[in-house]
């Protein structure tokens, strides 16, 4: 049996789209504007998207770009990061290179990159890397930082080499923070993923809501913003049980998550 | 109050208690020798900082020694010294008679931090040793459970370290570093972190452990009573920079129980006397 309160937790993320759509709904009808439809005829565009071969098509390279730019980013960051928490020189070395990079908007970068790499996947899943790699980089190396010098000491004692202990106490030391940095790089990878398709309009999720607009097919582009937007809080809700099952070591008992899983 | 100079006579004279030249001493039963080692720190202001200066000893081998000293006399950089963590800045520290590089097996810590590794249950944590030297998980599991039984925790094999008492944790810690059998056991001011209660029981623990097997100790404290109650040796060091002050032979008998202790004329004479030596050099007792 559930309980009431646990009830009214699983139901407060369903009641809050309902609260949001209700308002959207109620400001269309009372503006009355042709380029701001009500939720409702939204809504009822979403079949007609999902049903789509081509959108289907455009969806799949979009989702396979964001893979691709996350998951090499993530492998290369990871380590990056952990070795510039341990490491000194590590850190004075690639420091300057991510303070130069950190505050230019990635997406600033697509016309140069455009130019060196074309307009096809390589250019946008480059841009998707970038964006992911500074917070993954940026958590790992704070994680790596905080570890207890007697924890790693402790390991020493029992023989573990340099490598090893990186691995092995560091890494999973850092886990919790990792994690945290790889969940904003997550949702990070998914807005580059939109804005890198909007600059080079050749295929994926962002071209099909940037053609509809142009077209002034406003309950596509709104249809494309749920649907878009409901991809990253599933993904994001994937992930967030991924990393609670992987550090409930670390987790506070009475924790409130800021997740919709 | 005992007279000062009446009923003194089980400290041997101030020259006898001359800080012990390794070179001198230099016997076959000898664990750990320390000859000539300084410790010079960098402040954040970059001035030098001398933390020890010229410490010479020696750990015979099975003996319970420790080290007693105000906070911030750089007692607990004698032992990461000894611990191969920290190099020391001139002299050196031996083991078995060859020159500590670095931290090996050999030499167990047992930090007042506890050190765990919180992503490890309990029964993790202590195979963590034994699994690095390539025990069988089988044997280093059966190993693992028999220590926790040791330590008085029986049952608590699946928690996290997060989900355990100061006390338990470190009890924990004690179990992981004796489950890879060192020679020597390193203790940081283990029981520093505890209340009173359970610093008392821990004590009581460990001074039952170590009697079974009177594996060699060094231990670290800034307790007087605590110091007495478990040592063969206490080596007093004084203030900054941090210098052997005296060593002091606890000729007590073991086993020691605290309740026939707290008694005991003797004890309370070591405790008595040791505390007046910090007094008389201006230094509180720690």
């Amino acid at each position: 049996m559930m309980s009431a309160d646990t009830m009214l937790k699983r139901a407060a993320p369903v009641l809050a789209c309902i609260g949001l759509l209700a308002v959207w709904q109620l400001a269309s009808l009372a503006l009355h504007n042709d380029s701001f439809p009500t939720a409702i005829e939204a809504i009822r565009a979403i079949p007609s998207i999902l049903s789509d071969k081509d959108s289907l098509v455009n969806f799949g390279a979009s989702l396979r770009r964001m893979a691709v730019g996350f998951g090499v980013a993530v492998a290369v960051s990871i380590p990056l990061g952990l070795s510039m928490g341990r490491s000194r020189a590590v850190a004075s070395f690639f420091n300057p290179l991510l303070m130069v990079i950190y505050p230019v908007p990635k997406a600033a970068l697509m016309p140069i990159i455009m130019l060196w790499l074309g307009v096809g996947d390589i250019a946008k899943t480059l841009v998707i890397f970038l964006g992911v790699s500074l917070p993954v980089i940026y958590h790992s190396f704070e994680g790596a930082k905080a570890v207890e010098e007697k924890m790693l000491w402790s390991g020493a004692a029992m023989g573990l080499t340099a490598a090893q202990r990186l691995i092995r106490i560091v890494l999973p030391a850092a886990l919790p923070e990792i994690l945290t940095g790889c969940r904003t790089g997550l949702v990070l990878a998914l807005i580059t993923m939109i804005t890198s398709e909007m600059i080079a309009r050749q295929s994926g999720a962002g071209n099909i809501l940037f053609n509809a607009l142009d077209m002034g097919q406003y309950d596509t582009v709104f249809a494309m913003i749920i649907i878009v937007g409901a991809m990253g809080i599933c993904l994001d809700a994937l992930f967030e049980r991924i990393r609670a099952r992987l550090v409930r070591w670390s987790e506070p008992q009475f924790d409130i998550p800021l997740s919709f899983s | 109050m005992p007279a000062r100079d009446a009923g003194m006579t089980i400290l041997p004279s101030r020259s006898e208690l001359r800080p012990e030249r390794a070179t001198a001493q230099k016997t076959a039963a000898a664990m750990i020798e320390i000859e000539g080692v300084s410790q010079v720190f960098q402040t954040s202001t970059r001035q030098e900082h001398l933390a020890l200066s010229d410490i010479s000893m020696s750990v015979a081998d099975g003996a319970f020694v420790s080290i007693l000293g105000p906070s911030g006399c750089g007692k607990s950089t004698l032992l990461y010294i000894v611990g191969g963590f920290v190099q020391p800045t001139r002299g050196v520290a031996r083991m078995k008679g060859r020159a500590i590089t670095g931290p090996g097996p050999d030499r167990g810590p047992v930090f007042q931090e506890f050190a765990l590794f919180p992503w490890k249950s309990v029964l993790g944590n202590v195979m963590y040793g034994p699994r690095q030297q390539g025990t069988k998980p089988v044997e280093a599991e059966a190993q693992a459970r028999a220590l926790l039984e040791m330590v008085g925790l029986k049952g608590f094999e699946e928690f996290y370290p997060k989900e355990l008492s100061g006390g338990m944790k470190q009890r924990v810690a004690l179990a992981r570093t004796l489950a890879y059998h060192p020679e020597v056991l390193l203790m940081d001011e283990p029981f520093g972190a505890l209340d009173a209660h359970t610093r008392t029981r821990l004590q009581n623990d460990l001074l039952n452990i170590w009697e079974r097997d009177r594996k060699t100790v060094l231990f670290v404290t800034h307790s007087v009573e605590e110091a007495v109650f478990l040592s063969d040796k206490v080596v007093m060091m004084t203030r900054s920079p941090g210098r052997i002050r005296q060593i002091v032979d606890i000729d007590l008998p073991r086993p020691r129980r605290r309740t026939e202790l707290l008694l005991d004329p003797r004890y309370q004479k070591y405790v008595v006397e040791i505390d007046r030596m910090f007094d008389d050099s201006g230094e509180q007792p720690p």
